[in-house]
Parts: C-alpha cells; sequence; structure tokens
C-alpha cells in the first residue's frame, strides 16, 4: 500500500467528550480510515466506568513509519476534536500546545455538578474567547443540534468525523468512511450516517 | 459475520489488543474459551463467542472466574486447545484452583490471559496478577504492542502444550482496550477429537489420572516444566534490545510500559545514550539472556506498572551475576524515580530518563502551560461518575435510601461489584457503605446480621446485581440463611452484566454465543434456600419503598426484595421512550420551601437541568431518557409524564 | 418572630432529642417524613429559613406573639390560657354507640361540624395496626373511626400540610397541646406569605400530661399482651398509677413505672396541658369516666358548642368546682416544672450568639410561674 503523508507524522489527535456520546465509536472509524490508507494507526481510550457520565478520551496515533504508544505525550495534540466545550478545555490543559486546533461542538452536556448547583458552567462566548486563546485554531459547530435535525443527537460524533475531513490535515476519503460503516451496519443506518458526515463537512466550510 | 473469524491471512487491520488476543487464540486453534465478564478483559470472549457462530469452537461466559478456570481446564483434560479470559481480580478468585492445575499439569495447550487495570480505570482495586505465576510456579508473558497480543497467544498455546503446563498471559488497560494494526497469520481448520485419557497410572502425565498427588513428584515436574521454558525463552523473539551497545542508561520494561520507553527515548532525542530491553517473557526470566543484556550499562532503570515485580526479579538476577557482570544502579518504583501507583504514560516515563540523565525538557511553553492550566480550572468544572439517565439503580437507591432515613435505626447497605458501586458516591445518595470483592457485600451482611447478640440493632442491607448474584453472592447468601442472619438483600436485576457490556449470565435465556439457554430464576433460587422473597419494579417507588419497610420491620432472618427493571442501556431499551417529559413551569417550586430543586440538587438524573434565569427544572430532551421516575419525586406535581404513543 | 431553616432545626430539635414528631414539618416538602412516630430528614434542605422550623413547636416559639395575635393581648401565664367557660360534657343521643374514649366530645362536636359544613375535613389521628396515623376525614359518619386516645405520640399536623396542600380552605384540626402550638404558629403566617389564607377554621385541642413514645411502647405493649387483641387505652388520673390496655375480653396493667421512661424528652418542657391556642379543648373529669372537661376559649368555640348542643350531638353540665381547682392545679403543676426544666436546659429566653431558644416568654411572667404556689393561684 502507498504510504501518504500526513501533517505532522506522528499525527496526534485527541476525541473527547462525555460518556455516551459516542467518543469510541468516532475513533474507530477515523482509526480504520486511517489503516485503510495504510497508515500505522495506534488508539488509546477510556472505557467502563469512565463512561457513566465522565469525561471521555480517545488518543490516535497516526504514522506512516511506526506505531506509538496509545497515550499521546503531554502537550502534544495536533488536533482536538470535541463533542463537548468544555471538555475541549480540559484536554487542552494535558495535551494543548501553541501549536493544537481545535474542532468543537458547541452543544453543552451539564457535569452532576453544574445540574446541583455546586458548580458553574461557563457561558458559550467566555469558552469559545478561551479556547480560541489556547489555539492556533479553532472551529465552532453546532453538531448536536445538526443531528437533532437529521433525527438523532447520537449522529453528532459522525459530523465531527465529517467537519475533521474537511480541515484537510488527514487523508479522509468518504468512500473509506463509507467502507468502515458499512461493516455490520444496515443499509439505512449507513445512509444516514453518510448523511452526518456530509453535514459535518459542509458545517466546516460554513465557519 | 466477523472478519476477526475469517482467514485473510497476511491482510493488515486495526484490532483492539483484545480482538488481537482473540484472534491469535483463533490462529493457535482454540476449541474452548471461557471466562468472566470484567474490564479490561471482556471483549476477548466476545469476538470468540461471535466466531463461534462461524467455526467450530466452544465459548461461554462461566458463572465466575473460578468455573471458567475449570471449564477451560477440562478442554484442555481432554487434548484440546483451550483459553481461559478474566481481569486481574479473577484470578485472585480462580486462584485455588490455579494451584491445583500447576501441580496437575495439562494436555491440550491451556493459556489464562489476566487484564490488570493499572491505575484501577475501572476497577475498585489495581491489585495485580503477574505475581500468581512466580506463587504457582508457572510461565508468564508479557505481549508489548498489538502484533504481539496476537502472536504471543500463539506461542504461548505452543509452550503449554511442549511444557504440559498452565501458561499465564498478561494484558493491561492500555493494551486491551487500545488499537493498533495487527497483520493475520493464517487460521487452521479445528479438526481436534475431545478424549480424556485416564487409565495410566499416577505419575503417567499423559495417561493418567490428572491430580496434584504425589504432591513432592508433582512440584518437581513443575519445576522441570519451568526450566523447559525458561530454555525457550533464552532466545524468544519476544525479547528485543534497541539502542546503543554500551549505553548510559538501560530501561528494562515490560507490556505497555514498552511504548511509553519508546516514546520517552524518542521525545527526549536520547537514542544514543539509552537502551530499551523490551522483555516479553517475564517470568522466570532467562538468565543466559539477562546476563548478556544487563551487562551493556551499569545503570538500569526498571519501568513496570502497579507492583515492582520486574525489578525484584532483574535485581535477584543481578545480584547472583554480580561477579560477572559487576554491581549496577537501579532507577524504578523502588528507590522512587517512577511513583510507586497509578499507571505509567509517556510523560511519567520522560521524566524519570530526563532525571537520570539530567535533562531539561518542557512538554509546551511554561507560560502555556500556566495559562491552561488557570482557565481549566474555571472553565472545565469536573464531572463526577454518575448513573445514566434513565438508570434503574437511581430509583432503586433512592428508595433504599429513603427507607434507610425513614426507619431511623442508622441501617446501612454493604455494596458488592458493579455499575451499582456507584451508589458510594451523591449520585447513589451515598447509600454504599462497604465495597469490596465480588459477592463480599452479602458475605459481610451476613456476619453484620449475628452481631445482635452484642447490641447492634442497625437494620444490614446488601445489594448485588443479577450477574454477581450468580458469581459469588449465592454461597454467602445460604450461609446468611444457614445461620438465622437477619439480613435484606436488594438484588438490583436489570437483566444483564451491564457494567461491562451486557454479557450472558446464568439468569439469563441466552448464552454467550447469543443462543436460547436455561434461565435461572433468582426469586425461585431464593425462595429455594429459604429466604423470603419479594419483587418490584424499582420505578413504582412507594411499592418499592413500602415493600422494603415491611420487610424491614416485620419480618426476621434472611429477606430477599428483587428490584427488576432493565437497564437503561441495554440494546432493547436504548432510544425507546417510555414517557414524554415536560414541566410545568407555573406549578414548578424551584428553590421556594417546599421543594428547593429536589430534581436537579438532589436527585440529579442529568435528563434535568435546572434553568437559572427562569428558576425552574427543565427537562433536556436530547439526554432524558423518558424513565418517568423523576414525576413521582416531584412534590408540586410539577414534572409530567406522557405515555409514548 | 424568627426563623430559621432545616439545618437549625436539625441541631436544635432532632439531635438534642426534642422532637415530639407532631408532624408539623411532614409534607410541606419532600425532605420531612414520619415513620412510626419518629421523623426524619430525608436529604439536606440548603433554605436558610424553612416553614419546617417556622412551624416546629419546639423550637424559636414565642408565646407573646402567639398570643398578640390569636387573643390580642400579652401573655400572662395563667394555668388554663384564655377561656370563656368550663363545662362538663358528653355527646347526645344523635352520637351514641361509639367506641370513646370518655364522654365523646370531640367525635361529637367534629362530627358536627362536619354535618352542618362548618369544616370541609377533619384532621384526625387513626390507627394502622399500633402505629398511630394522621387522617384527614371528610365524611361525618367516619369520625368515630378515629374515636380514643392513643397516648403515643403522633404525626397528626401531616395531615393538615397534606389538607392544605389538597386545597381545603376550612380545616378542623383535633390535636394534642403541642400540635395545637405548632399549627397556630403555621396560621400566624411566620414566613409572610403574600397570598396567605389561614386554613384552620376549628382547632379542637386535647389534654395531654405527656405521650409516650410510639416506638418504644409499641414493643412494650407486644410484650404485655396480644397486640392484635388491643381495643383501646387508659390512663385513669393520679393517684392512679397504671396504664390499662383494653383487649375487649379483659383489661390488661402496666405499671405507670415501665412507661414513664417511654416519655419522650420534649414533654419535660411542654408548657401547655389543655391546648391553650384552641377555640375549645376537652379532656378527662375527674371521678366521671363517661363525661369529658370542656373548655370553650373562643366565640367559634362557644357558638359550635351551642348549636351542637341544640342539634342533640352535644349535652353539658356544670363542671363541679372542686373538678376545676384539681385541673387548674395539674396545668399550672405542668407550667411551672416545664419552664424549669427548660430554663435549666439553656432552652427558654436563650440569648447566647448562634443558639436559639425553644420557648420565649417575656422575663416577668417567667419569673411569676417560677415563684408562684400552684394551690394559691388556683384558689382564687
Amino acid at each position: 500500500m502507498e504510504k501518504t503523508p500526513l501533517a505532522s507524522d506522528p499525527y496526534n489527535l485527541v476525541i473527547t467528550g462525555v460518556g455516551g456520546q459516542g467518543n469510541v465509536m468516532a475513533s474507530r472509524v477515523l482509526g480504520n480510515m486511517m489503516s485503510r490508507k495504510g497508515l500505522n494507526v495506534t488508539i488509546g481510550e477510556t472505557f467502563g466506568a469512565s463512561q457513566r457520565g465522565g469525561s471521555v478520551m480517545s488518543h490516535l496515533r497516526i504514522s506512516s513509519e511506526t506505531s506509538w504508544s496509545p497515550q499521546i505525550p503531554k502537550g502534544k495534540a495536533h488536533m482536538i476534536v470535541a463533542l463537548e466545550p468544555i471538555e475541549t478545555v480540559r484536554v487542552l490543559r494535558d495535551y494543548g500546545g501553541p501549536e493544537t486546533r481545535v474542532i468543537c461542538n458547541t452543544r453543552p452536556i451539564h457535569p452532576v455538578g453544574v445540574i446541583s448547583g455546586d458548580q458553574v458552567y461557563p457561558s458559550l462566548e467566555e469558552l469559545r474567547n478561551w479556547i480560541k486563546e489556547l489555539t492556533a485554531t479553532a472551529w465552532f459547530i453546532d453538531a448536536t443540534d445538526a443531528a437533532v435535525r437529521l433525527g438523532d443527537p447520537i449522529f453528532g460524533n459522525i459530523m465531527m468525523i465529517g467537519a475533521l475531513a474537511g480541515v484537510g490535515d488527514l487523508p479522509m476519503d468518504r468512500s473509506d468512511f463509507e467502507a468502515v460503516i458499512s461493516q455490520g451496519m444496515p443499509k439505512p443506518k449507513v445512509e444516514a450516517n453518510l448523511k452526518a458526515y456530509d453535514m459535518g463537512l459542509e458545517l466546516i466550510e460554513a465557519v | 459475520m466477523s472478519y476477526l473469524a475469517d482467514d485473510r491471512k497476511n491482510e493488515t487491520y486495526l484490532l483492539m489488543g483484545n480482538e488481537a488476543i482473540a484472534r491469535g487464540a483463533l490462529e493457535a486453534g482454540v476449541s474452548v474459551a471461557a471466562g468472566y465478564p470484567g474490564t479490561p478483559s471482556s471483549e476477548i470472549i466476545e469476538t470468540l463467542a461471535e466466531a463461534s457462530n462461524q467455526r467450530k469452537l466452544y465459548v461461554e461466559w462461566s458463572v465466575n472466574e473460578k468455573v471458567a478456570m475449570e471449564v477451560a481446564a477440562a478442554a484442555s483434560f481432554a487434548g484440546l486447545r483451550s483459553l481461559c479470559v478474566m481481569k486481574q481480580n479473577g484470578v485472585n478468585v480462580g486462584s485455588d484452583f490455579l494451584l491445583h492445575l500447576a501441580g496437575s499439569g495439562t494436555r491440550g495447550g491451556l493459556v489464562l490471559v489476566h487484564c490488570d487495570d493499572p491505575g484501577a480505570l475501572s476497577s475498585a482495586n489495581e491489585g495485580e496478577s503477574r505475581h500468581f505465576a512466580r506463587l504457582v510456579e508457572i510461565p508468564l508473558l508479557e505481549p508489548g504492542d498489538f502484533q504481539e497480543a496476537k502472536d504471543m497467544i500463539k506461542w504461548a498455546f505452543a509452550l503449554s502444550e511442549e511444557i504440559k503446563s498452565l501458561v499465564m498471559v498478561r494484558s493491561v488497560t492500555r493494551l486491551s482496550h487500545a488499537s493498533g494494526n495487527v497483520t493475520f497469520g493464517q487460521l487452521p481448520e479445528n479438526d481436534s477429537k475431545a478424549y480424556f485419557r485416564h487409565g495410566g497410572t499416577f505419575l503417567d502425565p499423559l495417561e493418567g489420572p490428572l491430580i496434584s498427588l504425589p504432591v513432592a513428584y508433582k512440584h518437581g515436574q513443575q519445576q522441570e516444566k519451568l526450566r523447559q521454558a525458561v530454555d525457550r525463552f533464552e532466545d524468544s523473539s519476544f525479547n528485543i534490545y534497541s539502542g546503543p551497545e554500551f549505553p548510559e542508561l538501560l530501561i528494562v520494561t515490560s507490556s505497555a510500559c514498552h511504548l511509553y520507553s519508546k516514546e520517552a527515548i524518542n521525545l527526549l532525542g536520547v537514542e544514543d545514550r539509552v537502551g530499551l530491553l523490551k522483555l516479553g517473557t517475564t517470568w522466570p526470566l532467562p538468565p543466559k539472556l539477562m546476563r548478556k543484556q544487563m551487562g551493556r550499562s551499569d545503570k538500569i532503570l526498571v519501568v513496570e506498572e502497579v507492583i515492582p515485580f520486574l525489578e525484584e526479579n532483574v535485581k535477584i538476577l543481578v545480584a547472583e551475576l554480580a561477579p560477572e557482570i559487576g554491581i549496577k544502579t537501579f532507577f524504578g518504583k523502588k528507590e522512587g524515580t517512577l511513583p510507586k501507583v497509578g499507571e505509567l504514560n509517556p510523560d511519567l516515563v520522560l521524566d524519570a530518563v530526563s532525571k537520570i540523565l539530567q535533562i531539561d525538557y518542557e512538554p509546551a511553553p511554561q507560560a502555556y502551560i500556566k495559562r491552561a492550566g488557570e482557565l481549566a480550572a474555571v472553565a472545565a468544572p469536573g464531572r463526577d461518575l454518575i448513573f445514566c439517565p434513565g438508570c434503574p439503580h437511581r430509583a432503586s437507591f433512592w428508595s433504599i435510601h429513603n427507607i434507610l432515613q425513614m426507619d431511623g435505626r442508622d441501617g446501612f447497605v454493604c455494596g458488592d461489584i458493579g455499575c451499582y458501586s456507584l451508589a458510594m458516591l451523591p449520585t447513589g445518595f451515598g447509600t454504599l457503605k462497604t465495597l469490596h470483592a465480588m459477592g463480599s457485600g452479602t458475605g459481610l451482611a451476613s456476619g453484620f446480621g449475628k452481631l445482635g447478640r452484642f447490641g447492634m440493632d442497625q437494620p444490614v442491607l446488601a445489594v448485588c446485581g443479577d450477574s454477581t448474584f450468580f458469581h459469588a453472592v449465592l454461597p454467602a447468601l445460604v450461609n446468611a440463611v444457614h445461620h438465622k442472619s437477619n439480613i435484606t438483600l436488594v438484588v438490583l436485576d436489570n437483566s444483564g452484566t451491564a457494567m461491562t457490556g451486557f454479557q450472558s449470565h446464568p439468569g439469563l435465556p441466552v448464552d454467550a454465543a447469543g443462543k436460547e439457554a436455561p434461565s435461572i430464576d433468582i426469586s425461585g433460587v431464593c425462595e429455594s434456600i429459604g429466604a423470603t422473597v419479594k419483587v418490584c419494579d424499582p420505578f413504582k417507588l412507594e411499592d418499592t419503598q413500602s415493600t422494603l419497610l415491611n420487610l424491614l420491620e416485620k419480618e426476621t432472618g434472611v429477606k430477599v426484595l428483587i428490584l427488576r427493571q432493565i437497564c437503561a442501556l441495554s440494546p432493547e431499551k436504548k432510544s425507546k421512550k417510555m414517557y414524554d417529559m415536560k414541566i410545568d413551569e407555573t406549578t414548578c417550586l424551584g428553590e421556594n420551601c417546599g421543594c428547593n430543586r429536589l430534581c436537579t440538587r438532589i436527585f440529579k438524573c442529568p435528563g434535568l437541568i435546572w434553568g437559572k434565569e427562569e428558576k425552574v427544572a427543565k427537562i433536556d430532551d436530547v439526554i432524558c431518557t423518558g424513565c418517568g421516575v423523576c414525576a413521582s419525586i416531584c412534590p408540586s406535581g410539577a414534572i409530567i409524564k406522557k405515555e409514548v404513543a | 418572630m424568627h426563623v430559621f431553616g432545616s439545618s437549625e432545626l436539625l441541631e436544635d430539635v432532632h439531635q438534642k432529642d426534642l422532637c415530639i414528631g407532631c408532624g408539623g414539618c411532614v409534607n410541606l416538602c419532600p425532605y420531612f417524613k414520619n415513620h412510626r412516630g419518629k421523623t426524619t430528614m430525608l436529604f439536606p434542605c440548603t433554605l436558610a429559613e424553612g416553614r419546617c422550623n417556622a412551624y416546629c413547636p419546639k423550637v424559636e416559639v414565642n408565646l407573646d406573639e402567639l398570643s398578640l395575635s390569636l387573643w390580642n393581648k400579652p401573655y400572662d401565664g395563667s394555668p388554663l390560657g384564655v377561656y370563656k367557660e368550663i363545662l362538663a360534657a358528653r355527646s347526645g343521643k344523635k352520637m351514641a354507640g361509639g367506641a370513646y374514649q370518655a364522654g365523646g366530645t370531640v367525635s361529637a362536636l367534629i362530627t358536627f361540624a362536619l354535618k352542618t359544613k362548618r369544616i370541609d375535613v377533619a384532621v384526625l389521628t387513626d390507627r394502622k395496626e399500633l402505629v398511630p396515623v394522621p387522617k384527614l376525614v371528610t365524611q361525618p359518619e367516619d369520625v368515630v373511626k378515629c374515636a380514643g386516645s392513643k397516648f403515643m405520640a403522633s404525626p397528626t399536623l401531616a395531615a393538615l400540610n397534606q389538607g392544605v396542600k389538597e386545597g381545603y380552605g376550612r380545616i378542623g384540626v383535633v390535636g394534642t397541646p403541642c400540635q395545637v402550638m405548632s399549627a397556630t404558629q403555621m396560621r400566624c403566617n411566620p414566613l409572610n406569605t403574600e397570598d396567605f389564607h389561614d386554613p384552620v377554621e376549628l382547632m379542637v385541642g386535647l389534654f395531654c400530661t405527656w405521650a409516650v413514645d410510639t416506638r418504644g411502647l409499641i414493643p412494650l405493649l407486644s410484650e404485655c399482651v396480644d397486640s392484635a387483641c388491643i381495643m383501646g387505652m387508659d390512663m385513669p388520673p393520679p393517684p392512679s398509677e397504671i396504664m390499662i390496655i383494653n383487649t375487649g375480653e379483659s383489661n390488661v396493667e402496666i405499671p405507670l413505672d415501665r412507661i414513664r421512661p417511654l416519655i419522650p424528652k420534649a414533654c419535660s418542657i411542654c408548657p401547655d396541658m389543655t391546648s391553650e391556642w384552641a377555640d375549645v379543648s376537652v379532656g378527662v373529669v375527674e371521678g366521671k369516666s363517661d363525661w369529658n372537661t370542656l373548655i370553650v376559649r373562643t366565640d367559634k368555640g362557644a357558638d359550635l358548642v351551642n348549636a351542637a348542643r341544640k342539634a342533640g350531638y352535644l349535652v353539658t353540665d356544670k363542671m363541679p368546682e372542686e373538678n376545676l381547682q384539681h385541673l387548674c392545679v395539674a396545668a399550672a403543676g405542668k407550667k411551672k416544672r416545664a419552664l424549669s426544666a427548660a430554663k435549666e436546659k439553656g432552652l427558654l429566653n436563650t440569648q447566647q450568639e448562634g443558639q436559639r431558644a425553644a420557648l420565649r416568654i417575656r422575663e416577668d411572667v417567667v419569673e411569676k410561674i417560677l415563684a408562684e404556689d400552684v394551690e394559691e393561684v388556683c384558689r382564687t
């Protein structure tokens, strides 16, 4: 297989969100797309108890040369795809640097401490400013809202993958996406996912 | 159809470590696999169970890890290759059998895969199980990446069959639950026949009965097997050295720590100063190989997770070899260069190496790190673990908590292992007061329930899930009934092993492969041993609470309340709302006397939001699963449920 | 009066074991529940001011404020409170056949009030097995089912709060002195709620020297008799030193020495024997077991008594002077003992920063009561 050049090698990407948002699926879909391009992929993710409303993170290491550790070293994320806004900041604290870029879904999921009134969820305006301050580039899209229009908020994760394709850092082909998503998924669902992917692409181009 | 069970030789796929392990077992021609679910090990049996629909293979979720070991051992005794899988705690459960099995020996290749959880990412402890290999004197292998995870399993079967001993293979969360590229080997056709030979003499390992007697003889045999394993380890390709011939610092490592070490060396750019010895055969260590490798440097850093198992074993060998290779300076957990608890990562290894080599390293500019830290402190409120929206456990613990308060005798609940362990936190209203091993809640309750003669009059409760009930609660419950212990066991029956992803268990009408199986009725079992049994739907709060109060006050001896409601994440329930929920904002009392935000301040289902501006509760339609329970707790009837047509 | 929240209520009342379990805080919100006579809080509430605290008869009760609000005059500490007349009474022929504790006066008044629509609903105390439970009664014929003293502290006011929640605006309440005191505080609208309407139309108070802890008494009763057979209980006035349990076939006697340890601590600081804040108060009459003592306190109470008598629900008679004297001495004695106990425990007119009083009474009145000779006071 032909090796494809990457924006950086290894390319370090974090997909983050809250348990139940489809973080793991997003990381596997993207990983498989990269694997189909002949790239070495390592994914590290949080499973189990952390899924129960906790913050979740998948680390993707994409390289044309070798396999890397399933945990990205501190400060070395090139891209953060965030399904939830405050998770963006949490990941930036540990894995961000001045060159890090971010695609952020703007739909908040309130931590239980915010629901109970013990903690404060910052305003979206503040969050945007802070995220911009900590990144080289930040795209904000309302993927959940678009996903609800598509019929199910769970499509938010695929929409973010579509948006990532729009950035152009990685050799992401729609045909690879279709091939990956078609494995073990009924046809109508594949269609809906393709639509979500395309909508994500459109959303990021519109930013 | 799973591609994992197709031949596809030489093709490369992105596999989760657990899938790679399963593929390795398939490539080794495994016939039987048994295990008990536990993060991070569960996907191995799941993958094989799926493959069993395509290939000649028997896979089961056993009732517990000890039985799983026995089921797998039986296959081995009958000449088949078999695999046994569990998380670290499971090895403790099976360890009694393990010791005997090491003595009796095996026939068909028998491999025990145990997945440790350094840092306890999904465990109640970070205990590890490598030391069992040393304790019972059997070989231990540790894969260092995804390809090895597959290949090493195949090799482990061959080794086991050659030396007629169980072989342990240890994975960790960051391998089992991480993914990487794996190139497939050939899948053999399985034409194995099962037959248990037992007509030979006691001392005949191939034809005689399989027992660990006579002990001294069998023990000697066992040690001989280990010597054979060490011979194979000396030139194993799983032990790899990379780096200069005589580095300033030699890192000795295994498992995922090998990837962290590699990353640290790369980031620091010290490839010409640091050597990396990745060991795949970590017990017993091969002395000839070690003599050659340890001679390379005077400084040795051992990188591993949880207890300093490798470090101690290396030190012993190096001490023995001192006359030949001289005295070494060791770095690692013992002297504190690496943390003694928690999991490692590239940065921790990087810190250790830069300290030893006196290199300055900054992951990002200081100003950036400072600012990001400041912003995260205000912008990223922490996320406590909570029960999912619509989780039956929230309703169950609401009732249990409330009736214990109403009862007013300072009663308490002994917890157990499952999602419901979270009930020690505010999401379960802090209801659980003990949490130990599988089944320990009921065992502890059985003991507490006998302390009445010492003046203890607190009501004693225990909880367990349906899978846990069969795993280890049953013996404790029998104990409690037999000894007339005064306890109430609440079985939180959500029809699945929910915590680990809905694996089957003996209470369900399906097996691991999804085929029909006889289910064992929990209430029938409890009744038959003489407990007073009631069954309620935990979503019916009033019914549950009055039943529980009655059991606590009116009945003596062992009482069992089964709270039956399917897990909100179960495939049959997911994204199906029972009710459409809405809030009548005119009747919502909000922060006023008479409510003070009971739903968002105390009940705290994530499907509820506190509207700070409007001072009323709201429903988050994206998150709400429509279970309807919050309508029952609202004191003013402001939460309205409407049945979904 | 000064109102605090639930955390102070827990600190001042529950932790000091002063909760009598009257039910005044139950059903106002989801936090307080009473189960088998014991009131507990399920979860903490963070409000600085709450009705739970404001209505509680054991914390920051200002008798002057209650008296000014009800009687338009300061609290003077007289043994029987404010009243118009004291009569002997029993149920009339319209009320024949009830299992009354004594004369059936309470049942008669409440039945009559419901029948004549003076009240829409009555807050009474029923029994579930042996446990006293609050009950809302709307049908006149259901009143007699709740007849009979329970002697146990009961959360009757939970039914009052429930009635208010259900929208009843004219409620009749039958309660012990602590319950009447709690309900009276509620009637004074202590939180100054804007659209407040007093839901209590009729307050019938009961005489009470002390109650018995429900959770303590039930095991004792079960030990002495088959609890399923218990038809009623009685405690004859002093010098009798027994509690009598009527099992239908025979009477079982339990010595008071076994009962007294079960008296809640809260009773020791209660200054009220005759439910001084009620429209009418009812108790037994010494020496006449089928008659009641009836204290008529308000115009409303007098009107009810007259109408009930006219309609054949109630019979009244003059109360002998000697009985009056005994009643007064008993009431004055309880008041004096309670104030002295409250003072000793630091619960009377507490001044220290960060601490609350159980009772507030003008100092001169306190001094007068503590100094008086009860026999002497009752002679006039």
